[in-house]
């Protein structure tokens, strides 16, 4: 294992987030579940895990089919990602103009009704 | 002869949270001989409502903030029930001129259909970022619609019933100032711009709501990736 400076800084802000995610969890803290600690733990624990060690991801390339063309596995997934985000923000901005809409209709429905 | 004793103009005034300076504006106006005044309070926290409504005029309200492009828009609708012919449409911090609203009019009523007030950037008072923020504004507006306006962020603006009826606001927020010159674009609107006075105060420079060089960054991302 050759440790560098970059994985060590990923596997303490790895080791931090699940710190505070499990204390949260065992305050009771609001919104707090078990699947979101599990989450945060499978999350931030394969970041880790994959800085440590990145000659395993390899292999389990290699045992997956794609061989060394995972980079170009991982740039369709940031695609994918901002495709979806996209779409997320396109709801989100009808949703506001829906929004927008209900308001003003109310707001001009009391100026008819005074008129 | 003056435009407002011939047909029906009105002062539109999209407000938030603009309670300290509201009434003063308002009074400002009238002292310029404006009867017809519409705010739009735009879900203000303070007591811009309360404020405005003690000088009497159309008060609107909107019971969340949903920005300056939506309390025009209702404003619009507003005059268009009203039978408005002309409506110029002020800030309500108190930056503008009541004065202006006058010369705004006077060139109106001479064909055009839109007349943009612009500000004098090169005036010292004026903060720099404000400069670049409009810049920027401009550069967009060009852009996208391919029409050079030399104050894209003006609120200052008068129209006529025609600008009225064939103007549609989409966008809510401040996107809806450049928004408006596309649709002097799309409708063939005549226009114009004169210059207009604005008047940077202490208030005015330390309000929370301001728009900022980010927002007008911000503002220009949604006009690209929504519009």
């Amino acid at each position: 294992m050759n440790l560098t400076v970059l994985p060590i800084a990923f596997s303490v802000l790895a080791v931090l987030v699940i710190i505070s995610r499990i204390v949260r969890f065992i305050r009771k803290e609001q919104g707090q579940t078990l699947f979101k600690l599990l989450t945060t733990i499978g999350v931030w624990g394969s970041i880790s895990y994959i800085s440590l060690f990145p000659n395993h991801i390899r292999f389990v390339s290699r045992q997956l089919g794609f061989g060394e063309n995972l980079n170009t596995f991982i740039f369709f997934g940031f695609v994918a990602i901002f495709v979806i985000l996209f779409r997320f923000l396109a709801i989100f901005e009808n949703n506001e103009r829906l929004l927008t809409e209900i308001i003003r209709k109310q707001a001009l429905k009391g100026f008819i009704n005074r008129s | 002869m003056k435009p407002k004793k011939k047909i029906k103009i009105y002062i539109l005034i999209p407000a938030y949270n603009e309670g300290p300076v509201i009434a003063s504006v308002i009074q400002d106006v009238q002292k310029e001989g404006w009867k017809n005044i519409i705010i739009v309070d735009d879900g203000s926290t303070d007591s811009t409502y309360d404020e405005a409504k003690k000088t009497g005029v159309i008060v609107l309200r909107h019971s969340l903030n949903r920005g300056k492009g939506a309390a025009v828009k209702t404003g619009f609708e507003a005059a268009k029930k009203l039978h408005a012919e002309s409506i110029v449409t002020i800030d309500a911090d108190g930056q503008h001129n009541p004065k202006d609203i006058m010369r705004l009019l006077e060139v109106l009523h001479k064909g055009n259909d839109v007349v943009l007030g612009v500000r004098n950037f090169d005036e010292k008072h004026i903060p720099r970022l404000k400069v670049l923020g409009n810049y920027i504004g401009n550069f967009f507006t060009w852009m996208l619609y391919g029409v050079w306006v030399t104050d894209s962020q003006s609120g200052i603006r008068a129209y006529n019933r025609k600008a009225l009826n064939s103007i549609t606001i989409y966008n809510d927020r401040y996107e809806f100032e450049t928004e408006i010159v596309r649709e002097i674009s799309r409708n063939n609107l005549i226009w114009r711009e004169i210059p207009i006075t604005v008047r940077y105060t202490s208030y005015d420079q330390n309000k929370r709501n301001k728009q900022s060089l980010m927002s007008a960054i911000k503002t220009m991302l949604r006009l690209v990736m929504f519009d």
